[in-house]
């Protein structure tokens, strides 16, 4: 059993599991902390800003992040001060400043009464450059299509030199994760179109489905889940059977492949 | 050839990076040549060796010319003047008053306490050999008798802080290093200066590498490291050559490398060389760097004691404060305890630059006050305009008013003023320099050396830039003032690094000082100082122009008119507010207004 500490958030008093972090136990208790740049399936990179709180019991007050802060024994933790709000109503206006017309931007910004940004920036980019893309390429696929260039506010996401990228395997994630839209994944016919705002930063042909005859999936993205599926025996696992297929033909005829397919699906990547 | 033969001459000729650049290597070969000439049958031939920078640039090339431990500095020497030095005062003995070193020099030098630069400046850098001469590397030996918790015992004793900014006890962080669990354990130096106007670290490195890094031997034994790292940026390069033949030298000598002087305990240092970015001073983020990664800071709140390099601890001093430690041990805790203030031990050095007349390195004891600084050591302000300001503490500290001057300086005062300690930048301003300005500088400077990571410090500081762009050109209004407050306390409260908590510190500080300048450039429209160009105005006044047509000569826009001896007047259309008029007439007739 996982050693669980007390701690106290808004009043509440909840126990949560040592080692995670403030952000996870209170959503697990259904408090809400505002936040952009955290995904529950990726590591926490703490940019966003949006999830401080203030801090103090067991440690020094102070305002840090709930992303990153971990549970303590003894912490108490405030959301929604005077002070924090204050501040997270300033950074929801620099972000409206920045991508005026990203819908979670607008929607966030007015759950706290921000309707309208004082800092302009004059263009409208509906990244807000929290990193979930370059995070989810880089260490859940594994490929590093994505990436930060430059820095303070020439900052931005693109891919190595700014060409179509050699290393994307189209498998969408990026747009999966992205909280604004600003990457958008587009199939036409037998071809998939991956956008990062506006420029086209992979272009792929789809591979058909054998049975439904449908495009469902780039080659390589298809080679890497092969490559990276527990796959003792060097099987041909997935090809190419699209997932709506594969739940509809539940009896495929080799049982053999079923299994070790199964298996690649649950497990995506490390044999135990 | 009256240069008896027996005479010991020693000629030490300045060659940090203002040596250098002022020529000193051309002066070192001049003297070489000319001491070849008379020298050949002298049974102590004389020297001339290189010597690192002393402080006071402004004046170099400085030379000492010793002649039987008779010393006489030149400044302004050039490889002609050393030709004549060489033939009236070393073969005459006659010195060339003239080119010696006045009465500012002595000022400069003579109200300072210098401990970490005693021997920068009298010592060749790039020689092992000098610093062993005068005792070097002894408090590593002595180190070695002592137990690692004696020595942890003595830094926390004598009080040495941090120099590099937050004047953290030095002592306390290397025992959490040292009793922090996992293994290996770094041990760092920052070298990675990047503070406009401030050139401390690179001063000691390219003066006195050998106590820096006997310094972090020293600690390496305290905390139980084997390994070390120092991140210097690749803009120097000459201290970046001096430390790697110290490192050489030193590993010959075996003070470096394994079974250090017979002992069972084995440490060596590598250089990696930062590429520039002001960010990769703080601390995570010059570790990513170190890893080859993306120069970022981490938003961890695990001391990097804790974990640091690659997830293990690591001990982060900068070069002063590790150039502190090998005093420490050789003279014990309790008389570095004795210099400086109750909080803040020891000696610091400042780079005195900006309006000033003697710009520099100074080191003096902590608790000297500004106006000690400024006016005994500095000499002043220069064509005896009025102090206005102090900037210390580099980009992100804050500005310090008159009314500071008598306060003494140390980390606590300078942090209750708004500004800090920083890594010791002190930059003094004039009346003729805008306050709204200033601060904008200082801001854009973080603006674009900001990592770009986190919403507050990428978007928030550049917002504040626009602001105070929009002040200075005469678009504010009391709004401005509001929101500048407003994001200059989120950007403190949500900033993920120290490069974003403290960039607000410079408007926060002239906001707190120098309100009515604010307020000038927002409800009057006037800029006080005459600097920011679209609040400005420059007239003639009638009564003391006396048509000199010196103004009218240097104006570049040609926008000033007038008869010889009639006063002039300057048409406002054509005026590019380049303020040449206002700084060339010696009658104090161009107003600004």
């Amino acid at each position: 059993m996982a050693k669980m500490v007390n701690l106290i958030i808004n009043g509440k008093k909840i126990k949560a599991t040592a080692g995670s972090t403030v952000l996870e136990a209170a959503q697990k208790e259904g408090i809400y902390i505002p936040t952009l740049c955290h995904h529950n399936a990726l590591d926490p990179e703490g940019t966003c800003r949006l999830c401080i709180a203030e801090f103090s019991g067991s440690i020094r007050d102070s305002v840090r992040i709930s992303c990153i802060q971990e549970v303590k024994e003894g912490l108490i933790v405030e959301t929604e001060t005077k002070r924090i709000n204050k501040s997270r109503r300033l950074i929801l206006e620099l972000f409206l400043g920045r991508a005026p017309e990203a819908t979670a931007v607008i929607n966030l910004a007015a759950k706290y009464g921000v309707t309208k940004s004082r800092f302009m920036t004059g263009e409208s980019n509906d990244c807000i450059l929290c990193g979930r893309c370059v995070r989810v390429c880089r260490d859940k696929i594994g490929v590093h299509a994505l990436c930060f260039i430059n820095r303070g506010p020439a900052r931005k996401i693109t891919t190595d030199f700014e060409r179509l990228s050699e290393y994307c395997i189209g498998c969408g994630a990026c747009a999966h994760v992205c909280p604004t839209g600003a990457i958008k994944v587009e199939d036409k016919g037998d071809q998939r179109k991956i956008f990062t705002w506006e420029q086209v930063t992979a272009r792929f042909t789809l591979e058909r489905c054998e049975h439904c005859h449908k495009p469902f999936a780039p080659k390589r993205y298809l080679e890497l889940i092969n490559k990276k599926a527990y796959n003792p025996k060097g099987l041909e696992l997935v090809d190419y059977i699209c997932p709506e297929c594969f739940k509809k033909h539940d009896r495929v005829s080799d049982k053999r492949r079923e299994g070790a397919l199964r298996k690649a699906v649950n497990k995506w990547s490390v044999p135990r | 050839m009256n240069a008896k033969n027996n005479d010991s001459i020693v000629i030490s000729v300045c060659t940090g990076t203002g040596g250098v650049a002022t020529g000193g290597y051309k002066v070192i070969d001049a003297f070489k040549e000319e001491l070849a000439k008379i020298n050949s049958t002298a049974k102590v031939g004389p020297r001339t060796h290189k010597v690192g920078c002393r402080g006071f640039c402004a004046k170099d090339v400085l030379v000492d010319v010793d002649i039987n431990g008779e010393v006489s500095t030149y400044q302004h020497v050039t490889a002609d003047k050393a030709r004549e030095i060489v033939s009236s005062h070393v073969i005459g003995k006659e010195p060339v008053n003239k080119w010696m070193v006045k009465e500012d020099y002595h000022n400069f030098h003579d109200k300072q306490q210098k401990l970490v630069l005693a021997d920068c400046g009298k010592i060749n850098p790039e020689s092992i050999d000098e610093y062993l001469a005068i005792g070097g590397y002894e408090s590593l030996k002595k180190a070695l008798s002592m137990d690692p918790e004696e020595i942890i015992d003595t830094i926390k004793k004598a009080g040495l802080r941090g120099r590099g900014g937050g004047g953290f006890p030095t002592g306390i962080k290397w025992e959490s290093c040292r009793n922090a669990k996992g293994n290996p354990k770094y041990v760092l130096c920052n070298a990675d200066e990047g503070d406009p106007g401030a050139f401390m670290d690179r001063s000691i490195v390219e003066g006195h590498p050998n106590l820096m890094l006997e310094g972090m031997i020293i600690g390496a034994i305290a905390i139980g490291s084997s390994e070390g790292y120092v991140y210097i940026r690749a803009e120097y390069p000459l201290a970046v050559d001096r430390l790697r033949l110290a490192l050489d030298q030193a590993r010959e000598h075996n003070f470096l490398g394994e079974n250090i002087l017979g002992s069972d305990f084995s440490f060596d240092i590598k250089i990696v060389l930062g590429a520039g970015a002001f960010v990769c001073g703080e601390s995570t983020a010059l570790m990513t760097s170190i890893e080859d990664k993306p120069g970022e800071p981490r938003p961890k709140y695990v001391h990097t004691t804790d974990k640091g390099l690659w997830g293990k601890p690591s001990n982060l001093n900068n070069v002063e404060t590790w150039a502190n430690v090998p005093m420490i041990i050789e003279k014990g805790a309790d008389w570095y305890a004795s210099i400086g203030t109750e909080k803040s031990k020891g000696t610091k050095i400042f780079s005195l630059v900006g309006k000033i007349n003697n710009t520099g390195l100074v080191e003096v004891p902590m608790g000297i006050t500004l106006r000690e600084i400024i006016y005994d050591i500095g000499g002043g302000i220069p064509k005896k305009k009025e102090f206005k300001a102090v900037q210390t503490g580099g980009p992100s500290g804050g500005c310090l008013p008159v009314s500071f001057l008598d306060k003494p300086v140390d980390y606590e005062n300078l942090y209750e003023a708004g500004s800090m300690m920083g890594s010791g930048g002190m930059v003094v301003l004039d009346e003729d320099s805008c306050m709204v300005d200033v601060s904008r500088y200082f801001l854009d400077f973080c603006k674009d050396e900001g990592c770009g990571q986190c919403t507050p410090c990428r978007e928030g500081v550049a917002q504040m830039v626009r602001i105070l762009t929009e002040i200075t050109e005469g678009k504010g209004s009391l709004a401005h003032i509001d929101m500048l407050e407003e994001l200059a306390q989120m950007i403190q409260d949500a900033s993920l690094c120290a490069l974003g908590t403290s960039a607000p510190n410079p408007v926060l500080s002239t906001l707190m000082y120098f309100r009515d300048e604010y307020k000038a450039h927002v409800v009057d429209k006037k800029c006080p100082a005459g600097v920011c160009r679209n609040l400005t105005t420059f007239i003639i006044d009638e009564d003391l122009c006396t048509g000199c047509t010196l103004c009218a000569r240097n104006c570049p826009a040609g926008a000033i008119y007038g008869e010889k001896k009639e006063p002039h007047f300057i048409e406002q259309d054509k005026c590019t507010k380049c303020r040449v008029c206002y700084d060339s007439c010696k009658f104090n007739a161009v107003k600004k207004g």
